[in-house]
């Protein structure tokens, strides 16, 4: 059986498991100053045969260091400086549009922004007050879409697609736009964490289901294909900076990320119309919708063990890793 | 009978049970339920996966189930198989029991839910895999390996299907005695096949408690239903009624085919509803579940002495659905059916009923005639299918290295 493991590899999970256990119970262990778990090994009922089947790899190579992600943050904020000039761009066409008071152009120009945004969505959590300012939904908002914080691209959505109105747009277009550059210019001196950083890996595609497959992020516009291609753009950037860490170390990780990034883009590209616009997600057929939310959701399994194999801290196991049947 | 007695009782009924579990476990027919004590439910009760038949067809329903069903999202027929692989791999293990991987101290992804604690354990559950006619179009070139007998539920004159909640590719029926082992196994198996099974619909039931009376449960309208299920424990039964034989190709000997119905009850209108015209519809005595005139649930309805229906009405229910004719026996089906309740519909009303499961040889001579018998019944106007689908389940896995629609792929 063996010999077939990758050929009906489905779940990935028990074989990494077994792969990290291997790390944590052998050699990296006695570096790490602690043999709490390797007596529990033994006691592992957990379909034995099948973690044996589905052994990865054993990998030895050492724990990733906070350092060894200073040079995949440095290039991930490349793109997010890029991402953001080139919403700069869109927000100007969407300026413009709106002065000329032509809708169509507006909403082009409006959704060509939000993809931007939704390209770097690895960083948010880096960006402050400026994500509520340029991103805020109603959600949590007192009084909704009525509230007055309720000001950035999904206020201008409201009015482009909800009330198909230029003028109702208008106010909120420069403030959109001053929003940002400021955001922009702040890119050189963003700190993200190295930890924040390696669980991003996966949370864009968990925000993804949550918000944009549920419908919530972008209610007027239901551009949520338009977002979650986006997404998969930013994912496929953080986990190219991640390559080389990810690599030596579960070399047949990557091959499967890859693989349903691939899947997924494919079925995106299937989805597309003439110049690559996507249909409204709310009209998208029901067999459609199950298709992209079963391989995004497929992706994030994948995508999940990304923290695991770079995460940057050290290895702590003075709790047991075996269920918490032993007694500590 | 003092209560600590009582418990030692049931405590030793529970460990005959635990030690009894075989694939066909005696007292499984409703005469044994009606007979004796109900055994306690038992986290250690183990009903193998394995088997010539699959599981969760004859076996005594524990108090739990979830009927789900999938469409085939994956990419290419190697997939399919690998997913369907996976399906019965952890449905091996989470029928068998094992102590749970919690996982590595760190970010990534638990092994486990960890929703059942440290312990897995076994809790009768059955895990039920059916494939719909869907599946065998060209998508995984399977066109030609239909089963003989399979094709789409059709929509009956008195149903008001919701596309939604009808057919798919791929149906899971879990059962066990509790809720938290079903939606364990659902989390586990789902996540291991996500990017293989696409979900269409699902629904969770569950049954009275069997220590509230003897025979037969009771369905949301008061009543008791499932008195008159063939004998189970019957092998020359079940291989006439519910295991398919030479009529299909060689794989599909020994399956079986499913008749799922989400059939909402309207309980609120039907409380409404004096008891004498209630009892009347049904064809039975709602406080004792015997047939009308008749003093025991289990009792002959008897309608040769009442041919022109004073005593149990010739559109009662349960005459129309089983007349006890030589002809209509053969149409008789294995009912397994469970109660769901789940929130209200637009106009405030309750939404339960019945996830009804029947289990039979052939669809169009048994579901099919029954399904027409019971065409423009009194009952129509108080239950409504809602959903459901037929689904073929094949042979059980052989061996611990077989899984179930394994010979689609060879």
């Amino acid at each position: 059986m063996r010999a077939k493991a990758d050929r009906f590899f489905v779940g990935p999970r028990a074989g990494l498991v077994a792969a990290l256990l291997t790390v944590l119970l052998g050699a990296t262990v006695a570096g790490c100053g602690g043999g709490g778990g390797a007596g529990s090994s033994t006691t592992a009922a957990a379909p034995a045969s099948k973690l044996a089947d589905r052994v990865l790899v054993s990998g030895a190579n050492p724990a990733v260091k906070p350092a060894d992600l200073a040079r995949p943050i440095a290039r991930y904020k490349r793109h997010v400086a890029a991402a953001l000039g080139t919403m700069e761009g869109d927000v100007r066409r969407l300026q413009g549009a709106v002065d000329a008071g032509d809708l169509a152009a507006a909403r082009q120009a409006w959704l060509d922004a939000d993809a931007s945004y939704e390209s770097i969505g690895a960083a948010y959590g880096a960006f402050g007050a400026l994500d509520a300012r340029i991103n805020g939904e109603t959600a949590g908002l007192p009084g909704g879409a009525g509230s007055p914080d309720f000001t950035g691209l999904h206020r201008i959505e409201l009015a482009l697609f909800g009330r198909g109105s230029v003028a109702d747009a208008g106010p909120y277009v420069p403030r959109l736009a001053a929003d940002v550059r400021a955001l922009r210019r702040k890119i050189p001196s963003l700190r993200i964490e190295p930890l924040e950083y390696v669980l991003r890996g996966h949370e864009v595609f968990e925000g993804a289901l949550d918000l944009q497959l549920s419908g919530r992020a972008s209610p007027w516009s239901s551009d949520a294909l338009v977002a979650l291609d986006a997404n998969l753009r930013g994912t496929r950037v953080v986990i190219g900076t991640l390559r080389p860490l990810i690599d030596p170390r579960e070399p047949l990780l990557i091959g499967r990320i890859d693989r349903s990034l691939d899947v997924l883009a494919r079925t995106l590209r299937g989805l597309a119309g003439p110049g690559g616009t996507m249909p409204r997600w709310d009209r998208l057929p029901a067999a459609e919708k199950t298709l992209v939310s079963g391989q995004t959701a497929a992706a994030a399994e994948e995508l999940a063990y990304v923290p695991e194999v770079v995460d940057p801290r050290p290895l702590v196991p003075e709790r047991s890793a075996i269920g918490a049947v032993q007694a500590e | 009978m003092s209560v600590r007695r009582r418990e030692l009782l049931i405590g030793g009924a529970a460990l005959g049970a635990g030690a009894l579990a075989s694939r066909v476990p005696g007292g499984a027919s409703a005469g044994a339920a009606e007979a004796g004590t109900t055994p306690a439910p038992s986290l250690s009760e183990a009903i193998p996966f394995e088997g010539p038949h699959q599981a969760g067809v004859l076996e005594k329903r524990p108090g739990r189930a979830i009927v789900a069903s999938f469409d085939v999202i994956a990419g290419s027929r190697g997939e399919l198989a690998d997913g369907l692989r996976t399906i019965s791999e952890r449905a091996r293990a989470l029928t068998a029991g094992y102590d749970a991987l919690f996982g590595p101290t760190g970010e990534g992804p638990t092994p486990d839910s960890g929703i059942v604690g440290p312990r897995v354990d076994p809790d009768g559950l059955t895990l039920t895999i059916g494939l719909g006619a869907s599946l065998f179009d060209g998508r995984y070139g399977l066109a030609g390996r239909r089963p003989a007998g399979l094709k789409p539920m059709p929509t009956f004159p008195d149903d008001a299907l919701v596309e939604a909640e009808c057919h798919g590719d791929v149906l899971l029926q879990l059962c066990a005695n509790t809720e938290e082992t079903l939606l364990h196994a659902l989390r586990d198996i789902s996540r291991e096949t996500r990017g293989v099974l696409g979900p269409r619909w699902k629904i969770e039931g569950f049954l009275p408690s069997a220590q509230r009376e003897s025979g037969a449960g009771r369905n949301l309208l008061g009543f008791k239903d499932g008195t008159s299920n063939p004998d189970v424990a019957n092998a020359k039964t079940m291989a006439e009624l519910v295991w398919t034989g030479s009529e299909e190709p060689a794989w599909a000997r020994g399956g079986t085919y499913a008749a799922v119905r989400i059939i909402r009850n309207r309980v609120e209108f039907w409380d409404r509803v004096s008891l004498s015209e209630q009892e009347l519809m049904i064809g039975r005595d709602k406080a004792k579940g015997a047939p009308l005139g008749k003093d025991r649930e289990l009792a002959d309805p008897d309608y040769a002495s009442d041919p022109d229906g004073k005593r149990i009405p010739l559109d009662a229910h349960i005459r129309l659905a089983r007349p006890r004719t030589p002809q209509s026996e053969g149409s008789r089906i294995l009912r397994r059916g469970y109660n769901y309740s789940r929130g209200y519909d637009e106009a405030d009303q309750l939404d339960m009923g019945l996830i009804f499961v029947a289990f039979q040889r052939n669809l169009e001579t048994q579901f099919e005639a029954v399904q027409k018998r019971l065409e423009g019944e009194p009952l129509v106007d108080y239950v409504v299918p809602i959903g459901g689908g037929y689904f073929f389940v094949p042979p059980g896995a052989r061996g611990s290295q077989d899984w179930v629609g394994s010979a689609l792929f060879v």
